[in-house]
């Protein structure tokens, strides 16, 4: 601290404050985001409150009603399920497709290097145009996808309009985009792993599959627990595919979080549904954040140390 | 040239102290050595001194003038990093002459001056080139003219040979002095090497954990140092350290070394019987005779050159290990029995349990007062 | 390395065969399909042959869409145009923001420095559904609903945490004594801040801002809430075109194809930053 001041020419003129300057720096940065904050806590209002955009003379607190109404209602259960479900496929399968991949193009090789540049193209697509893609892939009338399906035997497969191939069908676009993420932090991961234990065990004649379960896996673990909670985070949150595919049918089949509180705010207009909705999702995602921050913190640092 | 004064000086980082109330004055002219292991508090000394990083405490004079909340930039004080600390996106030239463009000076006095700095530096033939280009003793050189361009009164240097080769050091420890006389500034200059520390302080700073354990001549530190630490910080081979308990002789305290008595002159009754630490430098050690007065039989264990001297390893009865150096080419034992001379004027004696020397005149002078 | 039998060598390359397979088939498929009249497209079975046409370009270009039933206005253009206006003006309001204050954080550890970080990073992970919504109201009462600036202001949710974070670790990598030398040379925070971080923290900065355009032209949700027709970007105009179009399957391709290509182009030329900068630099590339 410096406790005794210093007037004069040199001190003078334009000068900012050793200890206020970094504030000054952040702090346009920080009104922009606190314009967004304050929508945040109008959600949690609304939460709390009954609220129709068709009966906006009949907005009233209810307090807890919004959340209590959850426990007898099966519209709420049906999205908890069918978001848990999404998250919960779509990240375990990317997962085992991406670390598969990752692990078939760990050597740096020309092709290798490529090829999982090439793979960085579906993630680099807007998943909703991804969305539009695959519906144009899939369109019962000249979708090439239905007919590869017809020429297995599955005639007048229906793909995201049929409620029992709803969900595979978003899922695969969603692996489509997000298993190259996976693979790729996979990747960088693997790269980064040092090389003595694997070739003292490659001396040592040690067999590959324990190589793989006891060296590498318990290596790659801090890099596979980042990616799989990044995904999760963003999966259970799923609503561009979602809705540019279906918008949530046929019926409630894919009524997701977002997917749902969306159609409650603008086709039913119940707001106070839709806020309720989203604060359990943020609940959630605040919990598996925490988790991933943490995470994320020391990876950070020990790339950071690396480099 | 200028002065400089720290004046009960604190810096903390979270829980951490890492000055603990230092002071210090620094003479017009003078050449300054900060000498001490790393951690030791050194470098952040350096930086607050340049301005960069803020005293939580006390205050940071240079000519006299208070500079504590004076930004670095208008300190007008030139610093050479350990780590060069140059800027990798402009060229040597450019980076000698950021000293100067801050000042508003012509293009052709800029030009000018950092060719006069390059060509006393030997760096004129590579001022073109980005520091990626430049070989490490170059860019040590460049990170130096930066620092010496502007001719600042004070000059803080920080280790700035710890990261060039041994010969380059060499040479730079011969040149520096000369260059640094040249400029006529007062410098700071902080090392951890102590034969550079010796070559170049007119005066030598020791610390360890924030605070300066000992200031004074090169000499005075080598010849007197105030604690174990500071005594085998300084000095190749290292003293010798022997835990001995000082016994009661006929005319003052002495000690055994493989039986024989050592005396201790100067020292009195207070010691008697107490934990201490013998520090022998090994070149006060001589071989001699066995017939010589005193002489303490050893067993010579192996030899080593070192530089300009032999360095031999010696065991005393008891078999503890005592270093002994003299010229190189001078003859001595290679192996076997044989006798060394302990010169007990020489010889430091520490209080083991805090590690503080104890000086005979301090001893010699209370047993005066007490005779009186 | 270990040495691989012929076998493994066959089934690494099926396996990666099959992989490049479904990941290329629908950005080949889509591409081919915009070259293609509706007649060709569907013909039945699909077929890689055929006479390539520009008409389903040339349709989006003109803003003419022929059908059976006469000719149709397409405001496809006019989307393509707002994306590039809503990612760029983005972009470049949150490197202003972003830039400064990412500086801020990596050079001077202040008071409350990191929780305002995390809470800055916090908006990448809440469901933006829950800002926008009642964002919605607020901008009924602004005056902002359906203008550039609110849609611009909301983006921010996605660039500035993006921006902040990556520029942030760049400007970490940059020395501390760098730029403590180019102060005692003489020089103002803000000639240090501008001659010598900026530039050393550049290719970090020039990274990060190209994929916060990549996300940003990517978002859906938040003009689906916030913007009418006129304002709307090419993903949420798509699908609107669908709708409208809806038969033209070949103008549907190539409305897709002209969507895409920016961000993947931009992906190809900036893909040695993109795993740091995906992972917010918790991955080296």
């Amino acid at each position: 601290m410096a406790s005794v001041t210093q007037p004069g020419a040199r001190t003078g003129g334009f000068r900012i404050s050793k200890r206020v300057l970094p504030y000054v720096l952040s702090l346009p940065a920080l009104l922009v985001c606190i314009g967004i904050l304050i929508p945040f806590f109008t959600a949690v209002i609304y939460s709390f409150q009954r609220y129709r955009l068709s009966q906006p003379w009949a907005r009233q607190f209810n307090w807890g009603e919004n959340y209590l109404n959850f426990f007898t209602d099966p519209g709420f259960w049906n999205t908890l399920r069918i978001s848990l479900v999404y998250a919960g496929v779509t990240v375990g399968l990317e997962l085992l497709l991406g670390l598969g991949i990752a692990l078939l193009l760990q050597r740096r090789t020309t092709v290798n290097n490529f090829i999982s540049i090439m793979l960085l193209l579906p993630l680099m697509t807007a998943p909703a145009l991804a969305a539009l893609m695959w519906k144009l892939m899939t369109n019962p009338g000249f979708g090439i996808l239905s007919y590869f399906a017809s020429l297995v035997g599955l005639e007048n497969f229906r793909w995201a309009s049929s409620p029992d191939t709803a969900l595979l069908t978003v899922v695969l676009v969603d692996i489509w985009v997000y298993t190259p993420f996976i693979m790729i932090l996979l990747l960088a991961g693997l790269r980064s792993l040092p090389t003595q234990p694997f070739e003292a065990a490659a001396l040592d004649g040690v067999p590959r599959t324990f190589v793989f379960f006891r060296i590498t896996l318990p290596m790659l673990t801090p890099y596979i627990l980042t990616a799989t909670l990044f995904r999760l985070l963003d999966s259970i949150q799923q609503f561009d595919i979602i809705y540019a595919m279906t918008q949530g049918g046929p019926g409630d089949t894919l009524t997701v979080f977002q997917v749902e509180a969306y159609l409650n705010f603008f086709q039913s207009t119940n707001v106070g549904r839709s806020a309720a909705l989203l604060i359990i999702l943020w609940a959630i995602t605040y919990i598996l954040s925490n988790v991933f921050i943490k995470n994320w913190l020391r990876l950070r640092e020990r790339a950071r140390g690396e480099a | 040239m200028t002065t400089l004064q720290l004046k009960n000086i604190v810096k903390r980082y979270k829980s951490q102290t890492v000055l603990d109330d230092l002071s210090l004055e620094v003479a017009d002219g003078e050449r300054l050595v900060l000498f001490g292991p790393s951690g030791s508090g050194k470098t952040v000394l350096l930086r607050l001194i340049a301005g960069v990083i803020d005293p939580d405490e006390g205050r940071v004079l240079i000519g006299g003038e208070d500079m504590t909340a004076v930004d670095a930039e208008h300190r007008g004080v030139g610093m050479a990093f350990q780590n060069f600390a140059l800027f990798p996106h402009m060229s040597a030239s450019d980076n000698i002459a950021s000293a100067l463009t801050s000042r508003k000076s012509s293009k052709e006095a800029i030009a000018g001056g950092v060719q006069k700095v390059a060509k006393l530096l030997k760096i004129d033939h590579v001022l073109s080139h980005h520091p990626k280009a430049l070989s490490n003793g170059q860019k040590q050189r460049t990170a130096l003219a930066r620092a010496l361009v502007g001719s600042p009164p004070l000059l803080l240097l920080d280790d700035p040979l710890r990261n060039v080769d041994a010969k380059l050091r060499f040479e730079m420890r011969l040149e520096l002095p000369r260059l640094l006389a040249a400029q006529g500034a007062t410098v700071i200059y902080v090392t951890q090497d102590y034969k550079e520390a010796m070559a170049l302080g007119d005066r030598i700073a020791v610390m360890a954990e924030g605070r300066i354990r000992q200031i004074g001549t090169p000499a005075e530190i080598y010849n007197s140092p105030a604690d174990i630490e500071i005594a085998r910080l300084f000095g190749d081979p290292t003293i010798n350290l022997l835990d001995v308990v000082p016994q009661r002789g006929p005319d003052g305290a002495f000690v055994e070394l493989s039986g024989v008595r050592v005396r201790l002159p100067g020292f009195g009754a207070e010691i008697v019987g107490k934990e201490c630490v013998l520090g022998l430098r090994p070149e006060t050690i001589a071989f001699t005779e066995a017939s010589t007065l005193g002489a303490v039989p050893v067993t010579v264990e192996a030899e080593t050159p070192l530089n300009e001297k032999t360095v031999t390893l010696a065991l005393t009865a008891r078999g503890r290990e005592i270093l002994v150096s003299r010229p190189a080419g001078t003859p001595g034992p290679t192996a076997g029995p044989a006798h060394i001379a302990v010169n007990g004027r020489a010889a430091f004696l520490f209080d083991r349990a805090s590690g503080q020397r104890i000086r005979p005149s301090e001893v010699t002078s209370k047993r005066n007062g007490e005779a009186a | 390395m270990e040495t691989m039998s012929p076998l493994e060598r066959i089934l690494r390359g099926i396996a990666l065969t099959l992989v490049v397979i479904f990941f290329m088939f629908p950005i080949v498929w889509i591409f081919l399909m915009s070259f293609q009249t509706n007649e060709t497209i569907l013909r039945i079975p699909p077929s890689v042959i055929f006479t390539p046409t520009l008409d389903n370009y040339a349709a989006l270009i003109t803003g003419k869409l022929t059908t059976a039933a006469g000719t149709l206005d397409i405001a496809f253009m006019r989307n393509l145009g707002n994306s590039v206006f809503l990612s760029v003006a983005s972009v470049a309001l949150a490197l202003v923001l972003g830039v400064p204050a990412a500086y801020a954080f990596a050079r001077h550890k202040f008071r409350g420095s990191e929780d305002i970080a995390f809470t800055l990073l916090s908006f990448r992970f809440a469901p933006p559904l829950l800002v926008l919504l009642p964002l919605t109201q607020y901008f009924q009462w602004l005056g902002l609903s359906n203008t550039y600036f609110g849609l611009i202001w909301v983006y921010q949710l996605i660039c500035l945490p993006l921006i902040l974070w990556i520029v942030r670790g760049y400007f970490e990598d940059i020395s501390a004594d760098v730029e403590y030398a180019y102060r005692i040379a003489g020089h103002s925070w803000f000639s240090t801040f501008r001659k010598i971080a900026l530039p050393l923290a550049g290719p970090g900065i020039a990274a990060a801002g190209l994929l916060a355009f990549i996300f940003a032209w990517n978002n859906f949700v938040f003009a689906l809430v916030l913007a009418s027709a006129d304002k709307q970007p090419v993903t949420v105009g798509a699908l609107a075109f669908v709708t409208a179009s809806g038969i033209q399957y070949g103008q549907i391709a190539a409305a897709i194809v002209l969507s895409i290509t920016p961000t993947l182009a931009l992906a190809l030329y900036a893909q040695r930053y993109l795993v740091e900068g995906l992972s917010l630099g918790a991955v080296k590339g």
